[in-house]
């Protein structure tokens, strides 16, 4: 398309608008208005079993009772820990798969591609497949560490600790290799000569990682960070199907409180606090993450 | 979709082209028109409109939608809906699937009628749903139709559940009530007979257990259903009624999670059930879960509703066909027993556009007829009194005998409009008391208490 410059606004105007208009349209009500109207929602108070109540406007009211529900607290601390936990995982083995893709060997093709698949599983069915795994009597890790010792097979998903792991465990198995794509776009940029000229310098394999690789790879790395993050908050399929935030509350996520407050219960004010609460949390964190890789891109375009 | 390929077209040709910009125009606003299209029917709010398909003139052809969960047994229900459209030609029946957990199927439907969906017409309603239907105006009274008259044919505890302040609101399909399973054959080799306290229980799967050590060492002394979930709330108010306990006091109003009573019984299956007489994994299970574990022939006794008969006997499903016995649940006196009552009714949506047609499949489902078939084929236990003593349906059914005292007496949970966030509060706080080991019952009760006495406060206004 040519540079709208050359067009004079008067002619230009109502036929760009036409143009934008669907997009705008679609993004106005399917993005900023449900954004909108939960904070105006998270504003009430509504249960929907008591229209009795009618909706009154309790101002933060819902936000100041978030504050000292311990429903609420243990639903942000198992947040923050699953996003921590499975983040950092998510980086590290995505870098590994990555630095290993990267290189040339026989059947790289097949590697990469089978790398791709837990990714490629709906997460649904991955939820499912890991609580089959961790089942107490025909689950595949007890038949692995016992074999036909039956008698000594382990109920993971009972105990609370063990079970927010496993939630962690499937995610990192999930989405790593997400983060390795993200790095591999990153690796394959970075030119060879770089490299060519470390060895002339005597630079050994570590050196060549740690000033070469490293630096180079921090933007695709960041991004990946700024992915995965977002995403790990954003928690819900894996707890839905595996646990249903038991055993004792120690897998309930925030997301999953707030489907079960706004679906189950039918708190829509309290709901909806909790919902605009999780999309504060990530558009800060974005906006964090944004500044970042901004930063480090400018780094990048002076050296 | 449709505007893709023309604007690709576009793309080869110059901007300002004439004939570029009339195919432009028109598909921005097919699409245009297409997205407000299909927004106009996902507005959660948008006032209920009369549903285009139905002919204006004739009674022909009206389609009804049921939205029940998937069914235990399909081949009933096909036959059931197929009799009905037989004998009602111009109506034909739709049925939707929703999940088989009660709490799933809930948000599934509630999710709907929120929404003010015209093409839900009949759907299943949980007994402790009854509240908050009525009170959010989503169930259609029934008081004209389901008559003084019809609703002595019921056991008065299926009536007395579809009942919310003045108004009828479900016609029962079926009764649920706890029931304890066990292996005949197992406590006649050892020289018991059913335990009537939990004590008797215990004693008895330890002897069990320490007989068949070697022959059959996955053998367990308790399957049952304690995952974080509303089955959770159904057994552990067994326990606690069974100790003399409530959840609440007797008008509804306070919750009494710190009383004595309640505060032991939870300890009591902290202490000496879970781990001990039931494996740990026991957290993990809902009904299903459980439930095999007992018909794979790994525990002695289960706790399950009455529809578990038919698969403990089921050829296909069970490896301890003609070894099950069914008996009360034990209590902690003898004769002091408890069951959580439970049950399905249906309801008709107050914006459904066929209430008549409805009415009618209603009728026909919650029949004598019906009701009959579903027993002996599926085990279930009838809403209908008279069927209890109907002599064919014994000799296919006998257990449906020892279940009548059981079902008959059965302890209601928490009847409130906000049932399904004092439920959630429930099922945290009993969760918690079981798998985590160093939990402080007392103080986690009293914060319960607290949580929940301020729901309750809500609904002080309601009718």
């Amino acid at each position: 398309m040519t540079g709208s410059s050359r067009l004079t606004r008067h002619r230009d105007g109502p036929a760009a608008w036409m143009m934008v208009a669907p997009a705008l349209f679609v993004t106005l009500v399917f993005a900023l208005y449900p954004v909108l109207d939960s904070l105006w929602l998270s504003l009430h108070h509504i249960f929907v079993g008591v229209p009795t109540l009618g909706r009154p406007f309790i101002g933060l009211d819902n936000y100041l009772a978030l504050l000292l529900d311990p429903a609420a607290h243990q639903a942000l601390f198992v947040t923050f820990a699953f996003v921590v936990l499975s983040t950092l995982l998510e980086l590290a083995c995505g870098l590994v798969i990555a630095l290993v893709i990267h290189e040339h060997f026989r059947g790289r093709g097949l590697v990469r591609a089978a790398i791709l698949i837990p990714w490629a599983i709906p997460t649904v069915v991955a939820s499912q497949l890991w609580r089959y795994i961790f089942n107490d009597q025909y689950g595949f890790a007890n038949l692995l560490l016992f074999g036909d010792r039956i008698t000594q097979y382990v109920p993971w998903l009972a105990y609370p600790t063990v079970a927010f792991g496993i939630i962690v465990l499937a995610d990192v198995w999930k989405t790593s290799s997400f983060a390795a794509l993200l790095m591999l776009a990153g690796l394959q940029v970075i030119p060879d000569d770089l490299y060519d000229a470390a060895k002339v310098d005597g630079a050994n394999l570590w050196q060549r990682f740690r000033h070469i690789t490293l630096p180079l790879l921090k933007p695709a790395m960041l991004l990946a960070l700024l992915f995965r993050t977002m995403d790990a908050f954003r928690v819900f399929d894996l707890v839905f199907v595996m646990t249903q935030g038991g055993p004792g509350d120690a897998t309930q996520v925030l997301q999953f409180y707030g489907y079960q407050t706004l679906f189950t219960e039918g708190r829509l004010g309290y709901g909806s606090a909790v919902s605009v609460t999780v999309f504060l949390m990530i558009l800060s964190l974005s906006l964090v993450y944004l500044r970042a890789i901004g930063s480090s891109l400018l780094e990048r375009g002076r050296a | 979709m449709a505007c893709r390929p023309r604007t690709d077209l576009c793309t080869t040709t110059r901007r300002s082209d004439a004939i570029c910009h009339a195919p432009r125009v028109a598909t921005t606003a097919i699409c245009f028109l297409l997205i407000l299209a299909t927004f106009c029917r996902s507005v959660p709010d948008a006032p209920a409109q009369p549903s285009t398909d139905r002919p204006a003139s004739s009674a022909h052809s009206v389609t009804l939608r049921f939205v029940s969960w998937k069914p235990d047994h399909p081949r009933l229900w096909d036959e059931a809906i197929t009799q009905f459209t037989n004998a009602h030609p111009h109506i034909s029946v739709v049925r939707e699937l929703a999940p088989h957990s009660s709490t799933a199927y809930h948000d599934l439907l509630t999710q709907k009628l929120k929404n003010r969906d015209t093409t839900v017409d009949v759907f299943f309603m949980d007994v402790i749903w009854v509240p908050e239907f009525a009170a959010a105006g989503w169930a259609r009274p029934l008081d004209g139709r389901f008559s003084s008259i019809m609703r002595e044919e019921f056991l008065p505890a299926t009536v007395a559940v579809g009942r919310y302040g003045e108004h009828f609101y479900g016609v029962p399909s079926r009764i649920d009530a706890g029931l304890l399973y066990y292996r005949r054959d197992l406590l006649a080799k050892y020289g018991f007979t059913a335990p009537a306290t939990w004590e008797e229980l215990i004693h008895q799967a330890e002897q069990i257990l320490a007989g068949e050590r070697q022959a059959h060492p996955t053998l367990r002394g308790y399957s049952a259903p304690f995952k974080q979930y509303e089955g959770l709330v159904c057994h552990m108010l067994e326990f606690i009624a069974g100790h003399g306990g409530a959840l609440l006091t007797a008008d509804g109003t306070t919750s009494t999670l710190s009383a004595p009573d309640t505060l032991a019984a939870v300890q009591f299956v902290r202490d000496r059930i879970i781990g001990r007489l039931a494996p740990r994994a026991a957290l993990t299970y809902q009904e299903p879960e459980s439930l095999s574990v007992f018909l794979q022939g790994h525990a002695v006794f289960h706790r399950n509703w009455p529809y578990a008969w038919e698969l403990a006997n089921n050829e296909t499903r069970s490896t301890i066909v003609g070894k099950v016995a069914v008996a009360p649940l034990p209590g902690f006196a003898p004769g002091r027993t408890a069951a959580a009552l439970g049950g399905w009714l249906y309801g008709i949506s107050t914006y459904s556009q066929h209430p008549d047609e409805a009415w009618a499949l209603i009728e026909f489902l919650s029949g004598h007829a019906m009701q009959k078939r579903f027993a002996q084929e599926a085990g279930i236990a009838p809403s209908r009194a008279a069927l209890f003593s109907d002599a064919d349906l014994l000799v296919a059914a006998p257990q449906l005998r020892n279940h009548f005292s059981v079902l008959q007496s059965a302890t209601a949970r928490p009847r409130s409009p906000v049932y399904p966030a004092v439920s959630h509060l429930l099922q945290r706080y009993f969760s918690r008391a079981l798998a985590i080991d160093h939990l402080d019952l007392a103080q986690e009760a009293a914060l319960t208490d607290a949580q929940i006495d301020r729901l309750l406060t809500l609904t002080r206004t309601a009718p």
